[in-house]
């Protein structure tokens, strides 16, 4: 059976156009937009929509995912104009009969619609996204009140998609610079209770490259799949730098 | 079957045409501009109040020169700038103090708002040099 065999008519159904970002670095081609038409349904999802071109129309065309359920942050796109989770971005949501999916701006293209993450992740790495502790491990777990946990809601949900980073205009000038998720992530050590190393932290963020290249321009936040206020999170870093800068501690 | 388009097409869904700027990064932008404006202006400010190091004729033409009705439109484009770059301002520092971090729209377009009112003030008391005979 060949694929065109399963493939769905258009007839009687709501039909999209479907504009999608290719680049393929193998051929001499540059780069551009294919468009087709497409059958919506009730409750797909850009990523249901990615998977009907895939099976259907082009079986070369590249994207990321895994977890389908908003949890991986692997399939973080630019679309219609907005940073979108495709798994997560109900079709009907989008109010469009014109769907444009582009890779997340501002990183290199690899291919199509998968980006070169490598930046991001360094930036994530040199922040040490871990617990560390001095003293002797405790027998069995670390104890926290509820009330010290809280204080980390605001910045345990992020999946580390990437659009903040894709989204901000010092990410884009400083290649340096650590971005708001690796900040985010900062944040949340610095106010765990159990975590020790308040001081080799303090290093990391408080210099040029960290916190204070932040402006408060606000683009992470609007583009957050997970509505994280990482300026929030930057904001109380660059508060606890001046503190420790005139008081110490 | 697909069809190929140009990159120009979809020039819309770049994300730096203009409709998918975001509040937060116009503010940083024109913060940025009318910074830059400002820094330019206080030069040229120095500049033209040395003229009364020639003596108060000179100083007297200047001022001349300074209310004819061009100058005052120049003017008034002048207080649209400060009052950005103030308010604007002052809104960054509310958030450098830990300030309606969770509400920066809002504060932004109060305090457009606020300036508006300024600025129509403004218009209004200078329209005196404007509309003169
Ligand atoms: S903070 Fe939000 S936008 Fe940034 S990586 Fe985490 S989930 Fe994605
Ligand atoms: S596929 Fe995992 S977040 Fe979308």
């Amino acid at each position: 059976m060949s694929i065109t065999d399963t493939k769905p008519q258009l007839k009687g159904q709501n039909v999209a156009t479907v504009n999608i970002f290719r680049y393929d670095p193998s051929t001499t081609d540059e780069a551009h937009y294919d468009s087709w038409q497409v059958p919506i349904t009730g409750s797909m999802t850009v990523l249901d929509l990615l998977f009907y071109i895939l099976e259907h129309e082009d079986g070369s065309l590249a994207f990321r995912y895994a977890c389908r359920e908003a949890i991986c942050g692997s399939c973080a796109l630019y679309v219609n104009g907005t940073y979108r989770l495709a798994c997560k971005t109900q079709l009907k949501d989008l109010k469009a009969t014109e769907i444009n999916i582009s890779p997340l701006p501002h990183l290199k293209v690899i291919k199509d619609l998968v980006v070169d993450m490598d930046p991001f992740w360094e930036k994530y790495e040199r922040i040490r996204p871990y617990l560390i502790t001095r003293d002797d491990l405790p027998e069995k777990e670390f104890l926290q009140d509820p009330a010290d946990r809280l204080k980390m809601d605001d910045m345990v949900d992020c999946i580390l998609c990437g659009a903040c980073y894709s989204s901000c205009p010092q990410c884009w000038t400083d290649p340096e610079y650590l971005g708001p998720a690796a900040l985010v992530k900062m944040n949340r050590f610095t106010v765990d209770t159990r975590d020790q190393a308040n001081q080799e932290r303090t290093k990391i963020f408080d210099n040029e490259h960290g916190v204070w290249r932040c402006h408060t321009i606000f683009n992470c936040v609007e583009a957050c799949p997970k509505d994280i206020n990482q300026t929030y999170s930057i904001q109380h870093l660059k508060r606890r730098a001046v503190a420790r800068r005139f008081g110490g501690k | 079957m697909s069809s190929r388009r140009h990159l120009s097409e979809l020039r819309g869904n770049s994300d730096l045409y203009p409709r998918n700027v975001r509040t937060g990064m116009y503010a940083w932008l024109f913060h940025r501009i009318t910074g830059l404006a400002l820094v330019f202006y206080i030069i040229l400010h120095i500049f033209v109040i040395a003229s009364v190091n020639f003596g108060g004729g000179s100083f007297d033409a200047t001022m001349r020169l300074l209310t004819s009705k061009p100058f005052v439109l120049i003017d008034l484009t002048l207080v649209a700038v400060v009052l950005y770059h103030s308010l604007n301002g002052l809104r960054i520092i509310f958030f450098d103090l830990g300030y309606g971090i969770k509400n920066q729209r809002g504060i932004f377009w109060a305090l457009m708002a606020v300036g508006t009112v300024i600025f129509v003030f403004a218009a209004v008391a200078s329209s005196r040099l404007l509309f003169r005979a």
